[in-house]
């Protein structure tokens, strides 16, 4: 018959294994490069990329592009936020908000927000303002969702229970919907900041004006790869220490956390 | 007594349904074209419903929209596909192989963070511009959702199923076909439609970042020539397509996953 | 009587958080041919987990022998019934009793009339080609039941096969089994913690200790059940035999209850097989 494994030396086998994967594929990279089996430029080194980002970071370029971005990709996020918020809860509480904005949210949706970059270049110019709303209009979708289903799913016996202790309406809203919608709005949250960063950088890519995005698209149009490779390892960065800060936040203000449901 | 409708498509299923769905539309059409008509706005800026929808006839006709269209189409299928087949396989791998699953998915975990769409300068620089810098946008993009969905679907697997089919002879392979995949088709399902949304965006922002084909490059191109009441038209035939896809998504799932608790139908 | 089982100083350990916990120490039990053997006891003293391993899901210390010969991992000679969620969900009543005849040697015409004939013994043909989302608790464990069934399996081994039902529907179901297993003799070992059922069902019932489980006491049942429900259940002679049962399962509830920091039944340190699989 079968006997027990020992279980633990399985898990240290498991860490060490992903090391080793992650540190192949840099030695298999750094080695391919140096060895020349690929171009220059299309696998600039290890060494050469980090070598570069180190640079720009002190040269204060890199810095300067990333706070453009994540300015305007906040910006529009906490707009996106104010906006999304509001409307769902009113969708959630007035049946002929709901009937009126229920298709268009249903339409807008699955679409393509990128789409609408060339319109809002159009109305509002390739400096920030166009990004910060195209963000807010890619990220609004998601937040109107989530907070609708959220204020629709509260239970109704907390909101008869506020009632009855005499609660006014927009205290209702504001004391007892709203936080018990914290969680699924902060998970919501989490989702849309990958959207905002991303629908920044494109924006940036296809309309210049400054930030991440366009100084990658700058470096490509002048072959300079290890700047390339440089900015979209500090966009895979900005994008995990972001998420990472959110996973954190979430433990400090166990309000948010959607335990308990 | 007229035909019955497919149940694929409840929504069709009563004509006041169907009112309620249509009217705040319209209503949005009627707002948007008094106030070019009113000259509230420019209508150099905002093209009333009827410039675009004449605009939209024009380019249907010419078979601008079409031809350009399905070049977008084709490189966001192909990638998505791609991408579902082999995503499929990693969730599984990673699911079910320990081994794997700690070779694997440090590396797929890291990709999470980064937005696809950055990878297209990088792509351009080894595929220059062109459908296979397009497809293989896409299919990065597309790859993460269906992995972690199928990951999650598989790793969810109640052990008494498992067991019951063991119980009945069944083998390591007979297991992942017949109890492993069906019970993740749901969580499939959900993952492949988010990456059908991940196709269209990156599809279209490798267009308008640099291409000679494809509608993205379409509406760019009219932005920048000033035709924007064909700009328009483009972007509408871009988000009426991509509701139909995923319209269309959710009805295949719905047939598909009739057995399913939750009943994935048609939900807005 | 030959021995159908054999389980020979079968232990247990689950690691966690660095502790040790010791599930079942040493435990020893032999279940003969045609016998339907209940184990009862307090929850969480392993009882689930014997029955586990011997299906051949989970690894242990110790020896499990079917006809003589040792286990290696689950087998169709050893039919399973779980408590709940076992049916699987994407397949029709029918296709789900299908699965366990595929295994068996048989020709296609004749897996569909073994089929046919078992959805008639459990009374649902109506519900043929419905999915079990459509069924109710105690339909679901009926299609369970004919599923095993089909596939012939030497021993049956129950797992609180009604625990999920009313008790309406559980008596309904316990008829059944009983009707089944007059007719077909199968060798049951039956996990419970109703001790009603045991007595209603068993010819053995054996207590099983607080954790660390063991065998710790049997009673041999012998009823007329061919009287009916009524009679048996109003007997003195059930009574009785009912009476010493749950008392004998009550001292093991006390000990239970006595040791510090008592995890509960399932052990959720180690996830129910009903939730995820410990891939």
């Amino acid at each position: 018959m079968r006997t027990d494994a020992a279980e633990t030396s399985q898990s240290m086998a498991g860490t060490l294994r992903s090391i080793i994967s992650v540190a192949a594929v840099l030695m298999a990279w750094e080695i391919a490069a140096r060895l020349k089996l690929t171009p220059a430029l299309f696998l600039p080194a290890v060494t050469t990329v980090a070598a570069t980002f180190v640079d720009l970071v002190s040269d204060g370029s890199l810095p300067l592009d990333l706070a453009v971005s994540l300015y305007r990709a906040f910006a529009g996020l906490a707009l996106a936020s104010v906006v999304g918020v509001t409307l769902g809860i009113a969708m959630a509480r007035s049946a002929w908000l709901r009937w009126l904005f229920d298709p268009l949210v249903a339409l807008g949706f699955p679409a393509p927000k990128i789409a609408f970059v060339p319109i809002f270049i159009l109305w509002f110019g390739i400096e920030s303002a166009s990004k910060i709303l195209l963000v807010a209009f890619a990220c609004v979708f998601p937040m109107v969702i989530t907070t609708y289903n959220a204020a629709s799913a509260v239970n109704r016996t907390i909101i008869w229970s506020a009632l009855s202790l005499g609660s006014s309406r927009s205290r209702l809203i504001l004391r007892v919907i709203l936080p018990a919608c914290y969680p699924r709005i902060f998970a919501a949250l989490r989702v849309a900041v990958p959207v905002a960063l991303i629908t920044t950088f494109t924006c940036e890519m296809v309309a210049g004006g400054g930030g991440l995005g366009a100084t990658l698209m700058y470096s490509q149009r002048f072959f300079e790869s290890p700047t390339v490779y440089a900015y979209i390892v500090a966009m895979l960065a900005v994008g995990l220490i972001l998420d990472k800060a959110m996973l954190a936040l979430q433990e400090r203000f166990p309000a948010w956390r959607d335990d308990g449901r | 007594m007229g035909p019955r409708l497919p149940d694929a498509a409840p929504w069709l299923r009563s004509g006041r349904a169907t009112m309620r769905v249509l009217v705040p539309i319209i209503l949005l059409l009627l707002l948007w074209q008094s106030l070019g008509s009113f000259h509230l706005v420019d209508t150099a800026f905002l093209p009333t419903p009827v410039l675009v929808a004449r605009a939209l006839g024009d380019l249907m006709t010419g078979h601008e929209i079409r031809d350009n269209i399905l070049v977008t189409l084709l490189r966001a299928g192909v990638g998505l596909g791609l991408a579902i087949v082999t995503g499929i396989w990693l969730g599984i791998g990673i699911a079910r192989w320990p081994v794997f699953r700690s070779f694997v998915s440090p590396l797929v975990g890291a990709t999470y963070s980064l937005p696809k769409t950055a990878l297209v300068p990088l792509l351009i620089l080894w595929f220059g511009i062109g459908n296979t810098m397009a497809i293989t946008a896409v299919y990065l993009s597309a790859l993460l959702p269906v992995v972690v969905h199928t990951y999650h679907g598989v790793k969810a697997t109640p052990s008494v199923l498992v067991w019951s089919a063991q119980a009945l002879g069944s083998g390591r392979r007979e297991l992942l076909w017949r109890i492993f995949l069906p019970h993740a088709l749901p969580d499939i399902f959900t993952g492949i439609r988010i990456a059908l949304g991940f196709s269209f965006v990156v599809a279209l922002s490798a267009e308008m970042i640099a291409s000679t084909a494809g509608i993205g490059r379409l509406i760019f191109m009219y932005g920048e020539n000033g035709s924007y009441d064909y700009m328009f038209a483009a972007v509408a035939s871009v988000v009426v397509v991509a509701f139909l896809a995923d319209r269309a998504l959710l009805a295949l799932g719905a047939s598909c996953l009739r057995w399913h608790d939750s009943a994935l139908a048609v939900e807005t | 009587m030959t021995t159908k089982i054999r389980i020979r100083r079968v232990s247990k350990t689950y690691k966690t958080d660095g502790e040790e916990v010791r599930a079942l120490e040493h435990t020893d039990l032999d279940v003969g041919e045609g016998e339907f053997v209940s184990i009862v006891g307090p929850s969480g003293c392993g009882k689930s987990t014997l029955l586990y391993i011997v299906g051949g899901f989970i690894p242990a210390q110790g020896d499990v022998l079917v006809d003589g010969n040792p286990i290696e991992g689950p087998g169709i000679d050893r039919g399973v019934v779980f408590q709940e969620y076992a049916l699987f969900p994407w397949l029709t009543v029918r296709r789900n009793i299908l699965y366990g005849l595929e295994n068996r040697p048989l020709t296609a015409q004749q897996r569909a009339q073994a089929a046919d004939r078992l959805i008639g013994v459990i009374g649902l043909e109506k519900f043929a080609h419905r999915y079990p989302r459509e069924l109710s608790g105690g339909m679901k464990q009926r299609v369970a039941l004919a599923r095993t069934l089909a596939c012939d399996p030497v021993v049956l081994l129950l797992d609180e096969p009604f625990g999920a039902l009313d008790a309406q529907t559980r008596e309904v179901m316990q008829d059944e089994l009983l009707r089944i297993w007059l007719e077909t003799r199968k060798t049951v070992l039956m996990v419970t913690h109703d001790v009603n059922e045991a007595v209603y069902l068993s010819n053995r019932i054996c207590v099983m200790s607080a954790r660390p489980g063991r065998i710790i006491e049997e009673f041999t049942v012998t009823l007329d059940r061919s009287a009916g429900r009524e009679q048996v259940m109003l007997s003195e002679a059930f009574n009785k035999i009912r009476n010493d049962v749950w008392l004998a399962v009550r001292r093991q509830a006390t000990a239970a209850a006595a040791q510090a920091e008592t995890p509960q039944e399932g052990t959720p340190q180690e996830g129910t097989p009903y939730g995820s699989a410990a891939a």
